[in-house]
Order: structure tokens, then C-alpha cells, then sequence
């Protein structure tokens, strides 16, 4: 493999990394809370439909990007109160949501679209950073990016410092392991959890959105794909921590980039498998590397006092 | 409060807390009922009864995690009404839980500062602060430990670090001794003793007499939910207490079980039948080794024989190996190695059914999961291993069943609406009764495997559970008894053995005058 093909795929790999990214630190923090935010896949197509529409309608894609994030609070809000406040079994709610979200886009993309299905939408820009850029081979292939994609890097990082160094982080922490304990030290149990779960429909969002105006410029019909799924997936696998939760993200992302660069490499292997591999590899890191026990103990269980 | 030594001066004679006619009710159970008392600065203020006497709902009502029907609060002479533990905590109001409520994945620095601090976490003063109450309070801790690695002892300790750090005006512990070692209790009730010496009151609940003589000020005794004795000077009025506490059941009480709950002198019983009848070794438990699915050892070679009429009493702080031995005794759990004999039959990872069918009678330590079938009938689990026996041409003869659970409920004072009344419909005790008269019943039973089979019950049903596994007992039955509760052992087991981190530790005979040197084997002291 040469250093520019090189270079390319380590591009790709990240740029389909950003959605994985962007939802998996969401749904981390929820989970690390205790709410299983199954409906993470549709949060992303809520927002990756809204933000195609108000890029389109209103031709700024940054003024799309914005309807997405709202679209999607709602959706996160209903997430929020089916899992805490009515105490809904949390993976049959989400599943709910994902299937009830891919009937509506479907159904209001059909509405709107119509014919113009192909309709050129604005998308957001590309930026490449001053030093990372000018390097030569690798700094226009690897970090020319949408600029949502640093955007998220700083949000991971700061999430990082908010869950490792201020009381909020502990307060998540002890949410998903002992309940009670948050309980009976005087904090609300619930106010954590809505809050985790709207934080994760914001990163959705902008997962949904990096989706369809900042990767493709088009929305297709459930256009996620398992994207959130394997969000979900990469939470599992990276145990729980914002680290390994990068990485597995990063990992699925490569693999979802090597579909593309081996047909590039004269490697002839049928697509249909290669488009298996993320998933597959997800079944394998899920299935077999990580114990029950890495789980927040009080994961998927509503609090009851 | 100037001179800590005098009692009389050390409590304020103005109260911090006063409850006046407090009723609280859950649905139709009224669980507390027109219930007053004061509780001054200073003062450690025992609250004492039995299981179910509205102890934990009192503290929870100080506490805010409930709200009463009825009656009111007066907190520093102003109305008091708590709309949650924030409120009280704000106020100055700090409780110990029975049950910890810790996370075991944190420090034990971020345990403290969890619910306390706010914005960045400044974790260097928290360890400070920590160790200026170790030092006052006699509480040593590692601030940096994670609480899953501590012992029971150091997590109590955690949970009241948490308390104190807060500085709090009144501290409410409720049974907090449960799961001590006898020279923890007495760490403990130092540490009440410093806290009311500096002008805070305490509220301690138990149900332990020992406790009382040594540290209350004041006692109010419950029962049934509500206040049936108060004494200014209980160490001289203990008997008097605990006749208020355990009135009704009073004649229930034999000799032994009075002792065992310190109502009397304690007194060592012999039980005769067991040294009249030749040796024969019933159940034999050989180098018993059981690994859980992480890799941990639970159980570490450990050997016991119980002969025949003969009590042994296991005891030891509970998680200690307790549960996977009455597990793998069981059949539910496989041992990694060893061998169990019942006579000369290799019980060794036969199924629960075989086990049953040989003879071993098994009372589980956690009834709801394993011991019963909460959604099914009384009569139905009272013969739920043997179903068949009911059976006609594949159907069950519901009326033959009724009828014989009758006569079950009669012998073993189970009580309950009725034969066919759900089982989730009685209280824990009479749940309690029915699956040992399940299991005490087998027709060819050799061995009783009784794990915490007083947990939870109050002191009628305790000298009635103790009654049928005597009388087993005397009829030749080999007894292992499971017990976190070393007077209970004391008094109704012939020789006690002790597990300590899975491995045998040692045993002796069952003399309360042996107390030390078991509580020193408890706490991992070999003999």
C-alpha cells in the first residue's frame, strides 16, 4: 500500500469513524448513568432527516444542522420519560422509537421530496487545521474534515474532563452503579438521567447531522443503517470508558473504510462481506471479549425508591 | 454540656427533635401509630424492637425518605416537614442505613464527595478532611481505596465518615451492628459515644440488649408501631424493656432463646440427646472447593462432618463462603473439587432432586429466590417437592393437598388466610415456617441444611423455627446450621465451626464463654 493510499484510508477511517464517535460518547454517558438509550439510531435518523430538510429549505446548512439538534430533543425527552419516569423496559422503548422514526422520515421524506430525490442539499464545510494540514502526504487526505468533526473532539475531551474531574461525573458514575446511594446523599436520581439521555440525543444529533449534510450532502431512507447500533456496540466494547469507546469507534470506522480501499488495492473480495465486517466485528467484541460484570450494575433498570 | 462526664449535664434538656403523635401508614398496614418522642443534643437515644416494629420506618420518616400520615415534627422548635433526604441533610440530619448504599466501583474519597460537592472535585482536601475525623472519631480509613476491596466493617465506617463529614446535629444509625464483628460493635459504639459527647444526639436502633446496657442514655421501645416503653436509666431497666418489646410472645420464650437474646444471665444448654447416641457420621463434606465464573475462590478445602443428632453451627461474617456452601450442598452449584457423602452415597454434583431424594432437607438462606414460589399457593409450596405424591391419573387432587396443608399449617403454627392462600400474601416469618416445614418434613430426612433460617423473623417465630430443629434434631437428624448471628449459634448448636474467606478457620465447642476466641477466628484469626 503506498503512503498516499495509506493516507486516504486513514481519512476515511475517521471521517466514518465521526458518527460512531459523536452518538458513542453520548450513549456512554447515558449508559454510564444507567438508561440503555436503545433509541439511539433513531435519534441520529431524526436529526439526519430534520438537518437535510433545513439545509435544503433554507440553503445554510448550519441553520440545518440547528433544526436537527432541536428535532431531536423530543425524541430524546420521550426516551427520557419512557425509561425513568414511566419505567419502561428500556430496550423494547428504544427499539419503538427506532422503528416508529424510520416509518416518519420515510414517510415525510416521500412527502416532501417526492421526485427531487437527488436534490443537491448544502453541506456543512471543510476545514483543515493550520499545522495538521500543511503536513506533507497525510494533511490534506487525513484532516481535511468537516469541521463538526473537531467540534466533537472537543466535546469528547471536555466530557472526559466533566466525567473524570467534577461532581457531575461522579454523580453519572454512581447513578448507573448505586442508584441509592445518589438517592440517599440527597441528589435527584431522575434529574441525572433525563439529563444523561438528553445529552446523548444531542450528540445523536449531531451524529445524525454529520450523517447527511456533512458527509454525503443527501438524505437516503434510513439512512443510519445500524450506525447507532454500532455506537452501542463500541460502548460495550470500549468497557465503558470514554478511551476504549474512541477506539472501538475508530476500529468499526477502519473497517467500514477498508469496503472501499481494497476494491482500490486490486483485492478482490465480495463487497457484501466486507460490509459484514463492522458488524461482525462488533458480534465478536461483544460476544467474547467483554464480561457482564464491566456493565454499570444498575444498567437498564429503572430506580425505584 | 459544659462537663462531658456527668450524663445529666451533658444533655440539653431542650429538645433538637421532637415527634409528636406520628402515624404512617403503607396501604391498609399502619406501620407506625400515634408515636412521640424527643430527642435531645447529647444523648444517645436507643430505639429498640423487634423485626417489623416500625424501627426503620421511624428513622426513615426523620430522614425524609418517607412522610408521615399524621402527626407533627418540631426541629430546632420550628415545624419540620422533610420533603426528601436533601431536606433533612440541609438541616443538619445524617443517617446510616441498614443497608449500605455505597458504589463499589469508586474511592472512597468519591463516595464522600458524592451529593457534597459541587462543580470541580478538589478530592486533596476531601483525603484531608477525612483523615482530621480519623483521627477525632478513631475511624482509620485510605481515603483512596476503592470500597470493594473493604471489608463490611470499613464500608460502615465510610458510610459514617460520610455522616460526620458533614457535621451533623443529629446522626441516626439504624441496625447498624447487624454485620459487625464483635470487636467492631465495640469501635462502633465508641464512636456514638465521642459523637454524643460533642453535643450531637444520636439515634441508634437495635435490637441487641448488650448494645443498650453499654451506651443509651435513653431508650423508647416499639412495638407493633407504637411506643409501649420509655426509659431515662435503661441499663437498670432492661428487663422491663425487653418485656415491653417482645410482650404477647413472651411465654413463646424457652430458657435458650430468652438467653440467646440476652433476656437473661447467659446460660449454655445441653442438648443430651446428641452425647447419649452413638457416633455415625450422617453428612460428610471432604476438601470442598468451589471457584465462581470470575475465578474467584469462594470455598477453600473445606471438610466437616455432622453427625447424627448433632447441631453444627457455621459461622462467620456473612459472603465468607456461607452461601456457596449451602449452594453446592444444594445441588444448585458445582464444586470445583471435593466430594459430599451423605452415609456412604456420593452426593457430589448430583441435581437438588436426587439430594432431596436421598434425604438432605435444604432451607435456603434466600427464600424468595430459591426457597419458595411466591406466585404460588401456600398448600402448594408447602409440598412443592412432592407434588407427585397429590397426583391422580396426571392431575393434581387440589382438595387431598388443602387438607394435608392444613394439617401442616396446625403443626408448624403457620399462619395464613388459609391452605390455598397465595404465599406472597404471608409475612415473612410464616413464609419463613413453611418452607422448613417443608424441608423438616421429608419422609426420610437424615440431614438439615438451614441457612439464616431466623433472618428477618421476631422472636416468637425465632424459638419456634429453633423448636422444630431441635426436635429434629433429638430424633436423630445430623443439623448444619448457617448463621451470621453468633448468640443464636451459641445457644442452639453443639459445636461451632467458622468460615472465614472460604477456608475453616476452626471450631469449638458451642460455649458463649468461647466468644472472643470465635469472633477473633471471624475475623480471620486462626485458633
Amino acid at each position: 500500500m503506498s503512503w498516499e493510499l495509506f493516507a486516504v484510508f486513514l481519512g476515511s477511517s475517521i471521517r466514518l469513524a465521526t458518527p460512531l464517535l459523536l452518538a458513542g460518547i453520548g450513549e456512554m454517558v447515558s449508559e454510564r448513568a444507567g438508561v440503555l438509550n436503545m433509541s439511539i439510531e433513531g435519534m441520529m435518523l431524526t436529526s439526519a432527516f430534520a438537518a437535510a430538510v433545513g439545509a435544503w429549505a433554507t440553503g445554510d446548512p448550519l441553520i440545518g444542522l440547528l433544526i436537527g439538534i432541536i428535532a431531536v430533543q423530543p425524541v430524546a425527552l420521550l426516551q427520557a420519560v419512557l425509561s425513568n419516569t414511566l419505567r419502561a423496559n428500556q430496550i423494547v422503548s428504544g427499539i419503538g422509537i427506532n422503528i416508529l422514526v424510520l416509518g416518519a422520515t420515510t414517510l415525510a421524506y416521500r412527502e416532501i421530496f417526492g421526485a427531487r430525490s437527488r436534490a443537491e442539499i448544502p453541506g456543512l464545510a471543510k476545514i483543515k487545521p493550520p499545522l495538521l494540514g500543511d503536513i506533507p502526504v497525510i494533511g490534506s487526505a487525513v484532516f481535511e474534515q468537516v469541521w463538526l468533526l473537531y467540534a466533537g473532539i472537543a466535546l469528547i475531551v471536555a466530557t472526559a474532563l466533566v466525567l473524570r474531574y467534577t461532581s457531575v461525573g461522579l454523580a453519572i458514575h454512581a447513578a448507573g452503579a448505586e442508584p441509592k446511594a445518589v438517592d440517599k446523599s440527597g441528589l435527584s436520581v431522575a434529574r441525572i438521567r433525563y439529563g444523561c439521555v438528553l445529552f446523548a440525543g444531542l450528540m445523536a444529533s449531531l451524529s445524525g447531522a454529520f450523517l447527511s449534510i456533512g458527509d454525503i450532502h443527501t438524505f437516503t431512507e434510513g439512512m443510519t443503517r445500524g450506525a447507532g447500533y454500532l455506537a452501542i456496540a463500541s460502548v460495550i466494547f470500549g468497557k465503558w470508558r470514554i478511551g476504549g469507546t474512541v477506539f472501538a469507534c475508530l476500529l468499526f470506522g477502519a473497517a467500514t473504510a477498508l469496503q472501499f480501499q481494497l476494491p482500490a488495492l486490486g483485492i478482490n473480495v465480495p463487497n457484501a462481506l466486507l460490509i459484514m465486517l463492522p458488524y461482525l466485528l462488533a458480534l465478536l467484541a461483544v460476544g467474547g471479549l467483554v464480561g457482564r460484570q464491566m456493565a454499570p450494575a444498575a444498567l437498564g433498570e429503572p430506580y425505584r425508591r | 454540656m459544659t462537663d462531658p462526664t456527668s450524663d445529666s449535664a451533658r444533655i440539653a434538656a431542650e429538645p433538637l427533635l421532637s415527634l409528636n403523635a406520628i402515624t404512617k401508614r403503607f396501604g391498609s398496614f399502619t406501620a407506625l401509630s400515634d408515636v412521640s418522642l424527643d430527642l435531645r443534643p447529647g444523648e444517645i437515644h436507643c430505639i429498640l424492637g423487634e423485626n417489623g416494629a416500625g424501627k426503620s420506618t421511624l428513622c426513615n420518616l426523620i430522614f425524609g425518605v418517607h412522610r408521615p400520615d399524621g402527626g407533627s415534627m418540631r426541629y430546632r422548635g420550628a415545624p419540620f416537614q422533610p420533603s426528601g433526604p436533601a431536606d433533612s441533610l440541609a438541616q443538619g440530619i445524617a443517617m446510616v442505613h441498614q443497608h449500605f448504599s455505597l458504589v463499589g466501583d469508586m474511592s472512597v474519597v468519591d463516595n464522600v464527595l458524592l451529593g457534597r460537592a459541587r462543580g470541580v472535585l478538589d478530592r486533596k482536601a476531601c483525603a484531608a478532611q477525612l483523615d482530621r475525623l480519623a483521627g477525632e472519631y478513631g475511624l482509620p480509613l485510605d481515603p483512596l481505596a476503592r470500597i470493594e476491596d473493604l471489608s463490611v466493617g470499613e464500608r460502615q465506617r465510610v458510610e459514617i465518615v460520610k455522616c460526620l463529614i458533614r457535621d451533623p446535629s443529629l446522626f441516626v444509625l439504624d441496625e447498624p451492628t447487624a454485620v459487625l464483628l464483635p470487636d467492631e460493635i465495640a469501635a462502633l459504639l465508641d464512636v456514638c459515644r465521642r459523637v454524643a459527647a460533642s453535643g450531637r444526639a444520636v439515634v441508634l436502633v437495635t435490637h441487641k440488649l448488650a448494645e443498650i446496657k453499654q451506651v443509651a442514655d435513653r431508650v423508647t421501645v416499639l412495638r407493633a408501631g407504637r411506643v409501649v416503653a420509655t426509659s431515662d436509666n435503661p441499663a437498670a431497666e432492661i428487663d422491663a424493656l425487653v418485656r415491653a418489646m417482645i410482650q404477647g410472645s413472651v411465654e413463646a420464650l424457652d430458657e435458650s432463646t430468652a438467653s440467646m437474646l440476652g433476656f437473661e444471665p447467659v446460660r449454655h444448654v445441653d442438648h443430651g440427646p446428641a452425647a447419649v447416641q452413638p457416633k455415625a457420621e450422617v453428612l460428610q463434606i471432604d476438601g470442598l472447593t468451589v471457584t465462581d465464573h470470575q475465578g474467584v475462590t469462594r470455598l477453600d478445602n473445606f471438610t466437616l462432618t455432622v453427625d447424627r443428632g448433632e447441631i453444627v453451627g457455621v459461622a462467620g461474617v456473612e459472603g465468607n463462603g456461607q452461601s456457596e456452601l449451602t449452594a453446592v450442598l444444594a445441588g444448585m452449584m458445582a464444586p470445583t473439587q471435593g466430594r459430599i457423602y451423605l452415609g456412604d452415597q456420593d452426593l457430589t454434583g448430583r441435581s437438588p432432586r436426587e439430594i432431596t431424594a436421598a434425604g438432605v432437607g435444604i432451607v435456603p438462606e434466600d427464600r424468595h429466590a430459591v426457597g419458595c414460589v411466591t406466585g404460588m399457593s401456600l398448600a402448594e409450596n408447602i409440598y412443592l417437592n412432592r407434588l407427585d405424591e397429590f397426583t391422580r391419573f396426571g392431575f393434581l387432587r387440589r382438595a387431598a393437598l388443602e387438607r394435608d396443608a392444613a394439617a401442616m399449617m396446625q403443626r408448624f403454627d403457620v399462619r395464613a388466610r388459609g391452605p390455598g392462600a397465595p404465599f406472597s400474601s404471608l409475612s415473612g416469618g410464616n413464609q419463613q415456617k413453611a418452607v422448613l416445614a417443608r424441608e423438616i418434613t421429608l419422609p426420610n430426612l437424615a440431614c438439615l441444611v438451614a441457612a439464616q433460617p431466623t433472618r428477618g423473623l421476631d422472636v416468637g417465630a425465632v424459638a419456634a423455627v429453633y423448636g422444630h430443629i431441635r426436635a429434629a434434631c433429638s430424633r436423630g437428624v445430623a443439623i448444619l446450621l448457617v448463621s451470621s448471628e453468633l448468640d443464636e449459634l451459641l445457644t442452639v448448636a453443639d459445636r461451632i465451626v467458622v468460615l472465614y474467606r472460604g477456608q475453616l478457620m476452626g471450631a469449638c465447642a458451642a460455649d458463649p464463654s468461647r466468644r472472643e476466641v470465635i469472633g477473633a477466628m471471624m475475623a480471620g484469626q486462626p485458633l
